[in-house]
């Protein structure tokens, strides 16, 4: 028995009588697309140990994502999915939620989607804070369209669209986030390191706000050797210890050694830690679950059914309608 | 102790029969249980009647019939009538057996007609088009070969004539092409000589054609005039003169002419059947020989004109005086002597060691017609064919001689190594049991010699020098069946007295084998089936019990009667000695074959040993520094331990992955996916190590994009490349 069951009990007692016992082949549909090799592999595979371990149904799940390798998300999934169009896979997850607050939805995007095009949608998505788990996939780079250098390609990336190496610093998607108005929850993760990966999906889907996760990618087809020296050396890995948040397992510390204390409460110092490029901190930075969310505040009153959307649609259609003559009595 | 166990066990103890309900079982006619189903041959399909085929090739001197039949069927038997063809077709090579059986020969094509006349005689048309068909689909002939008494002579001289065939070929190739360059020679000579560049010579040498247009005196003065500066060594001309005498009068090989001229001595030949001709007959010709190797390796010099009398005339002086070593004599032919064994007398024997042991080219098939004769010794002392099994074990311990043995039942498997056994430079021996004994066994003679081999009475084996340094390389001992067990165990099926299928194993064992030979009826009893009780046992459980004092359970065999009666006959203490020995026998060749093999056993043993030893030392140390830890920090110290006894656990040598560090990235389950499969938080793990090779493990270990793959070592000692292959593992393990 877990909270989450206890908190959709509303919806849920119809639906007790299916069966509750999930493999994690119950959640794969069709064969990924990804190349072999793939970060994105790790990261299906994680996302799907979470829905059987918490016993998500599929019918009440939905993925959304936008454009990019990460945004086919969605089509190995088998739950409901959305796969969007380029940069707006927030404003969709953003709607599915409005209006129906019962499922548990999930945002894909990709470095590309999330913080060139879909930029805007982003700041404003974290300040919206809706209970959303979006997980970015930043593998540095277009991989779908065979390699352009995005906005969190370290600078002198050669690419397609930058063959003498990219000019600018890299963005830092963490630092961006970490400055937006109510952020609530933000964490890193590693795909080599499956362990504290599935920790922190299984942390960020418990966090009830918009939790924000970058995940950090291996592209072996286009960028095989960029994530190379953090790979090769534990110590450029910096993993978040702290009791409110994770706490890293005896086997993994025999491997990862260069660990700290950090309370995910203390936004100051998790912007420091953040803005550290050399090492990679893994873990959550920041998590504040008392940030109110954009639905609890907006939270209408009246039971959303189909007679009620059906006459707010007409109410709002009829503003435009052009009255045969002799029809005012009518409507008066 | 009741009293028919009484009697039973008299019988094991003294080879009587007291009691009049105990049989003889003389007359009844039985044969071994497993046999029932081999009544009637000619009703089975297997590999005889061979076809010796009449043009060979290469490898493909000898095909068994079913194989050709099957091999036209494939392309002749095709589309709606495919059934039928097949149908046919499997009846005319039924027919031809049966023909082959009642005694007849000749080629397959004249025993196809005969056949099919015969087949005609009672069925339509549509047989006629069949055969037709699958006829025009048979590409081979040959001679057809039953297995009888002839036939390992007559399969071994086919081989034979068929690799001589390929030699003479490329000899005559060889001599033919040293005979003209050393005529050119001559002729080049001749041409720059006083008489060459005549007036008379150069107008032949033109022709007729231009008689007017030519004045050839002028021509030869003027020719005269540019007289060669080095003259042609008289002792040169002589030499090649010489030489192409020798090679002209050669006798080893058939000269390419249809018809021989006269005067020119007869080919030899190289076919004996005593041990004596041919070493007499290969002494005799060693000088010959000598000459013939000598001016070939003389001519090849004088072609490249390299021969140079001062230092090249004293080499060939001495040229063989030491005898030739095996690379100068391969050109030449080999010898092959067909000897009995059951006729070879003493003398004969003494010259077949001196063969085997002189390394001379000369194969030698010693054929065995009866290996359960009883020994010179008489009554009581059961040699069986100990005699021609020692030649073939003494022939293996001198250590450069290829051996084959092998019934004859078991020949056409066996047709590759006895091309490697003719192609073999050095002396040969071919070991064949024929089971053609006919007055000691109503067998025919493929049934006997299939039950030596799988009574482990004449295991088939071969050793081949050539093939590497050891014995791993050179003993082969597989062909037998179901090689690592004392006795092969086949299934058999019977129907009781209330008409319910009965199935058990059985073990065909020497006394089986011996049971099918009436000399042996005295050492069986038949045992009434009202009598039969539990004392009586299998013989193979009988042989590993161990006995002590009176047996109170005595070893009996299962066997059928003409009318396919299931009988239990009892055995004595004698033959049973006789399977102890064949085992024991058996034990040592599978020793040398490399099945349970003591030595390795042993290291084995021991190494295990000092395995567990170590593993309890680290265990007992682990136990030591357990305490202090927990006393330390109770919560970590549980999972610490947890994970040192994970990894104490694992050998560098064993192949492992680091599955909580997986990240699904499908590498590994993508080069092989019953080697490595996901557990059921989509994490690889090794699932069937034997499912894949080495080379793959390594393969995964290096494209694992977290390097959690640890290869460890190979388990396949043989894989090709191991040597690159374990550097590459290296920085994994």
């Amino acid at each position: 028995m877990n909270m989450m069951s206890d908190m959709n009990s509303a919806t849920a007692c119809l639906l007790q009588m299916t069966d509750e016992h999930f493999q994690l082949e119950d959640y794969q549909s069709g064969v990924p697309r990804w190349c072999t090799g793939c970060g994105d592999n790790a990261i299906l595979a994680a996302v799907q140990r979470l829905c059987r371990d918490e016993a998500l149904r599929p019918e009440k799940t939905v993925f959304v994502s936008g454009i990019g390798c990460s945004s086919r998300f969605p089509h190995y999934m088998k739950t409901y999915g959305f796969h969007g169009i380029h940069g707006r896979a927030l404003p969709v997850a953003e709607g599915v939620k409005m209006a129906r607050p019962d499922l548990t939805v999930f945002v894909n995007t990709g470095d590309g989607d999330c913080t060139s095009i879909g930029a805007a949608h982003w700041i404003h998505a974290i300040r919206y804070n809706m209970n959303l788990t979006v997980f970015l996939h930043d593998n540095q780079i277009y991989g779908l369209t065979k390699k352009q250098a995005s906005p969190t390609s370290p600078i002198g990336t050669k690419s397609n669209t930058t063959p003498r190496g990219s000019y600018l610093e890299a963005l830092n998607p963490l630092t961006v986030t970490l400055g937006v108005q109510n952020v609530s929850f933000v964490a890193q993760a590693a795909d080599w390191i499956p362990e504290v990966l599935f920790d922190i999906v299984k942390a960020a889907y418990h966090h009830r706000g918009l939790s924000f996760v970058r995940i950090i990618q291996r592209c072996p087809e286009w960028l095989p050797k960029a994530l190379d020296p953090w790979m090769h050396d534990p110590n450029k890995v910096l993993l978040l210890n702290h009791a409110n948040g994770l706490q890293a397992s005896a086997g993994l510390s025999r491997v990862y050694k260069n660990q700290i204390e950090h309370d995910p409460l203390n936004i100051d110092r998790a912007r420091e830690i953040a803005s550290d490029t050399e090492t990679i901190p893994v873990g959550i930075l920041y998590n504040n679950p008392a940030v109110p969310c954009y639905e609890d505040l907006r939270q209408s009153d009246k039971l959303r059914t189909a007679d009620l959307t059906r006459a707010g649609l007409n109410a709002e259609l009829d503003k435009y309608t052009v009255w045969p003559q002799g029809a005012e009595q009518k409507v008066a | 102790m009741e009293a028919d166990t009484q009697a039973h066990v008299a019988f094991f103890l003294t080879g009587r029969r007291p009691s009049q309900h105990l049989d003889a079982v003389d007359g009844l006619k039985l044969r071994p249980a497993l046999f029932a189903g081999y009544r009637e041959l000619t009703q089975l399909r297997y590999d005889f009647p061979l076809v010796l085929v009449a043009q060979p090739s290469n490898k493909l001197f000898v095909q068994s019939l079913s194989g050709i039949v099957d091999a036209a069927l494939s392309t002749a038997a095709r589309g709606s009538n495919a059934e039928r063809i097949r149908k046919h077709a499997l009846r005319m090579e039924q027919e031809i057996r049966v023909l082959v059986a009642g005694g007849a020969s000749g080629s397959l094509s004249t025993l196809w007609d005969k056949a099919a006349t015969r087949l005609a005689r009672d069925s339509d048309n549509t047989l006629a088009d069949s055969l037709r068909r699958t006829r025009k689909a048979i590409t081979t002939d040959g001679e057809l070969a039953d297995c009888d008494a002839a036939l390992p002579a007559r399969l071994l001289q086919h081989a034979w004539s068929a690799v001589q065939k390929q030699k003479s070929e490329d000899f005559r190739k060889d001599l033919d092409r040293l005979v003209l360059k050393l005529s050119d020679i001559l002729k080049a000579d001749f041409q720059r000589s006083e008489a060459g560049r005549s007036a008379k010579h150069l107008k032949e040498a033109v022709g007729s054609g231009f008689d007017n247009a030519f004045d050839f005196d002028a021509m030869s003065q003027l020719l005269a005039k540019a007289l060669p500066k080095d003259a042609f060594p008289e002792s040169r001309r002589k030499r090649i003169r010489e030489l192409l005498a020798v090679l002209g009068a050669q006798q080893f090989y058939r000269s390419a002419d249809a018809a021989p001229k006269k005067g020119t001595a007869k080919p030899y030949s190289f076919l004996f059947d005593s041990c004596a001709g041919a070493l007499a007959a290969f002494r005799e010709r060693m000088p010959k020989l000598i000459e013939l190797a000598r001016a070939i390796a003389v001519a090849e010099l004088e072609i490249d004109g390299q021969y140079s009398e001062s230092k090249h005339d004293a080499l060939f002086e001495q040229f063989g005086a030491n005898g030739l070593d095996p690379q100068d004599l391969a050109p030449f032919p080999d010898y092959l002597v067909c000897v009995s064994a059951e006729k070879m007398l003493p003398e004969e024997q003494s010259q077949l060691m001196e063969i085997l042991s002189s390394g001379l080219p000369i194969k030698v098939l010693l054929q065995i017609d009866d290996i359960l004769e009883e020994a010179t010794g008489g009554e009581g002392n059961l040699a069986a064919g100990m005699r021609s099994r020692q030649i073939a074990n003494m022939a293996i311990g001198l250590n450069e001689v290829y051996v084959l043995q092998s019934s004859s039942s078991n020949l056409y498997r066996f047709r590759e190594p006895m091309l490697r056994g003719l192609a073999y430079r050095g002396p040969a021996l071919f070991s064949v049991y024929s089971g053609a004994n006919a007055k000691a066994s109503d067998l025919p003679p493929y049934l006997m010699s299939a039950a030596a081999m799988e009574s482990r009475a004449f295991p088939a084996f071969t050793y081949d020098p050539s093939a590497g340094a050891n014995w791993a390389a050179r003993f082969y001992l597989e062909a037998n069946s179901q090689v690592d067990l004392d006795w092969p165990v086949q299934g058999f099926a019977y129907e009781n007295e209330e008409h319910q299928r009965v199935s058990e194993d059985l073990a065909f064992t020497l006394v089986d084998f011996f049971a099918s030979d009436r000399r042996y009826a005295r050492h069986l009893a038949r045992v009434p089936r009202e009598k039969w009780n539990g004392s009586m046992i299998p013989v193979d459980e009988s042989l590993s019990r161990e006995r002590k004092g009176l047996p109170d359970k005595v070893p009996s065999l299962l066997m059928v009667d003409a009318d396919n009666v299931l009988q239990r006959v009892i055995v004595d203490e004698r033959l049973i000695r006789e399977a102890r020995r064949c085992r024991e026998m058996w034990h040592s060749l599978q020793e040398l074959g490399g099945v349970h093999n003591s030595h390795a056993e042993k290291l084995l043993a021991r190494e295990r040993s000092a395995w567990e030893e170590r593993m309890k030392q680290e265990a007992e140390a682990h136990a030591e520094a357990a305490p202090v830890a927990a006393a330390s920090a109770p919560a970590a110290s549980a999972t610490a331990a947890v994970a040192v006894e994970e990894e104490a656990e694992r050998s560098p040598d064993e192949a492992y992955i680091e599955t909580p560090r997986c990240s699904t990235c499908n590498e590994c389950t993508t080069l092989n996916s019953k080697m490595f499969a996901y557990d059921n938080n989509k994490q690889a793990y090794i699932a069937d190590i034997n499912a894949g090779t080495y080379a793959q493990l390594v393969e995964a270990a290096e494209s694992c994009q977290v390097s959690i793959i640890h290869p460890g070592k190979p388990r396949n000692p043989n894989e090709p490349g191991l040597e690159e292959l374990l550097k590459r593992a290296e920085p994994f393990l």
